[in-house]
């Protein structure tokens, strides 16, 4: 048997990673507009500790499943799949192409050809099976992030991407190595209209409830979740405890978040020709900004020098500082955006 | 992109201040770390060290590596201007993802200002969000352990304006380790003599 689903179209954001390309590449193919589903949301949410190693890892509220989590203006839903072995593995994904739905399939890069990191960096990626070929014992694969790749690769190059076990082995092998990928994929889970049934100002309205919402115990959320959750990492620092791996990560979650959210609040605003959208997507878009830098300097703390410069916890807080300035004037002008509705 | 050189400017001399080292040679693939994952850009793509080249008709001197390496990992540095009246600061850099921020311009009669520097990613197949120039796009990438053929790092030409009349003496590079410059020049007022 020979498959290849049509219409399955790539779609990359460059602040975002494989996470947001693949549901994005998923819900286009269901009929719904990736940049709506991805960026009408943008909420900050992390419980401590919850940090995996994973490309896409995305921090989920207990018993709100990863689709849920991050789309919740739409009714999409979706269920990650952990087979029993490879082979189990394959024939749950050629079912879901066979029913007639590309998968976010979970992949560790160092067993990928076509991934830089190939034979050198272990990584738990995600790529988007469209297709296959029973015959040559081929699977067609969809990969946006750089460098693009929409390909064939061989059914048991697949499995043993699959089934890796995603060793840490040297010290490049950082961030998303350390977990066995376990053959897990995605399953998009889909009720309901394909567009946001609400207009889309009250995308903006609800998001800045969540900003503004006080904190569960034990949960860093919203505007005051991100104010405790950098100053705990401050104060780790400060008490000499590794925080690399967990401000990296969660910092490129809430990178990815905002930079979507930002083009999605552009768009719209120029579709609908709304007073004030772009410039408040432009700020929202220089959080992001902000984002990456917080991001790279937790990244330096693993060796604590950026360059000649040592990263210190002075610094750190200066970049919390500068961020909630900016998160601040964000959440302003979308109050001053939403009153003028 | 490279053209004929038609431009005016000082470019600074940045040695002193390098910090991190973003190009290697096919020989020496793990003698830099331009980002997290210690990728570099290929020198031999690139042009040679201490040359001057044209980019979009500005004049800069490409890096020639000094004791830290041939760019700066932008940490607050201060950055000594010869004096004189500029329009403009061109600047050859690269971002890990985009990222912008404050520089502060110090003039020579004590006054400061804040203006934005911008900077692009470095990253392959991805592109400009600020209206940079494309000064160098190479056509491979060096990791520590091969060199990655079909991905094409990008070196951006950017601008930050210099809007007070009046001299400037030094540039506060912001604390913001996501991006990295390369190259400054400091084009006069028009009809300023250098």
């Amino acid at each position: 048997m020979k498959v290849e689903l049509e219409g399955v179209r790539p779609w990359r954001h460059d602040m975002a990673g494989c996470l947001h390309a693949c549901i994005a590449t998923m819900v286009d193919h269901a009929g719904f507009d990736p940049l709506e589903v991805l960026g009408g949301n943008w909420q900050f949410y992390y419980r401590p500790g919850d940090i995996r190693s994973e490309e896409y890892y995305f921090p989920c509220p207990p018993n709100r499943s990863l689709l849920a989590s991050l789309a919740p203006h739409h009714r999409i839903e979706s269920r990650w799949r952990w087979p029993d072995n490879a082979e189990q593995g394959w024939q749950q994904v050629r079912d879901q192409v066979i029913a007639g739905h590309p998968v976010a399939v979970a992949v560790d890069n160092f067993e990928v050809p076509f991934r830089p990191a190939y034979q050198d960096v272990h990584s738990n990626h995600l790529v988007i099976v469209r297709g296959f070929d029973d015959e040559r014992q081929t699977v067609s694969v969809l990969d946006a992030i750089p460098p693009f790749f929409s390909g064939e690769l061989p059914l048991q190059t697949l499995a043993a991407a699959r089934s890796s076990q995603n060793r840490s082995v040297h010290e490049r092998d950082m961030f998303f190595a350390g977990r066995p990928i376990g053959n897990r994929w995605l399953q998009l889970l889909v009720d309901g209209p394909r567009r946001g049934s609400d207009p889309p100002g009250e995308f903006l309205a609800r998001n800045l409830e969540q900003f503004h919402a006080a904190p569960a115990p034990n949960l860093y959320s919203g505007r005051a979740g991100i104010a405790q959750f950098l100053a705990d990492m401050c104060d780790r620092l400060e008490a000499g405890h590794n925080v690399v791996d967990e401000l990296f990560v969660v910092a490129g979650v809430a990178l990815a978040g905002a930079a979507v959210h930002a083009d999605w609040v552009a768009e719209t605003g120029r579709r609908l020709n709304l007073r004030g959208w772009p410039e408040l997507a432009r700020q929202i878009r220089r959080l992001a900004h902000h984002w990456s830098a917080l991001r790279i300097l937790a990244s330096l703390t693993r060796h604590g020098q950026t360059g000649g410069s040592q990263v210190t916890v002075a610094r750190l807080r200066n970049r919390r500082a500068v961020l909630l300035a900016e998160l601040d004037r964000t959440l302003a002008g979308i109050e001053l955006v939403s009153a003028a509705r | 992109m490279t053209d004929q050189l038609t431009g005016l400017g000082v470019p600074l001399d940045l040695r002193e201040h390098f910090d991190n080292r973003g190009l290697t040679s096919v020989s020496d693939l793990a003698g830099g770390s331009f980002n997290v994952w210690s990728n570099t850009f290929p020198a031999d793509e690139l042009p040679a060290e201490g040359s001057i080249v044209g980019v979009g008709g500005v004049l800069f001197e490409f890096p020639a590596r000094g004791q830290g390496g041939d760019n700066i990992r932008c940490a607050g540095q201060l950055i000594v201007v010869p004096p004189g009246s500029y329009d403009w600061l061109y600047v050859l850099a690269a971002a890990e993802r985009h990222t912008e921020d404050l520089l502060y311009l110090h003039y020579a009669d004590g006054s400061v200002d804040p203006e934005w520097l911008r900077v692009s990613d470095f990253w392959p197949q991805t592109p400009d969000r600020f209206g940079a120039i494309e000064a160098f796009r190479c056509s491979t990438m060096h990791y520590p352990r091969h060199v990655q053929h079909g991905v094409d790092p990008v070196i951006w030409r950017h601008r930050v304006p210099v809007p007070r009349h009046a001299e400037l003496a030094a540039i506060r590079l912001p604390d913001n380790p996501a991006a990295h410059i390369f190259a400054i020049t400091a084009v006069p007022v028009a009809g300023a003599a250098l």
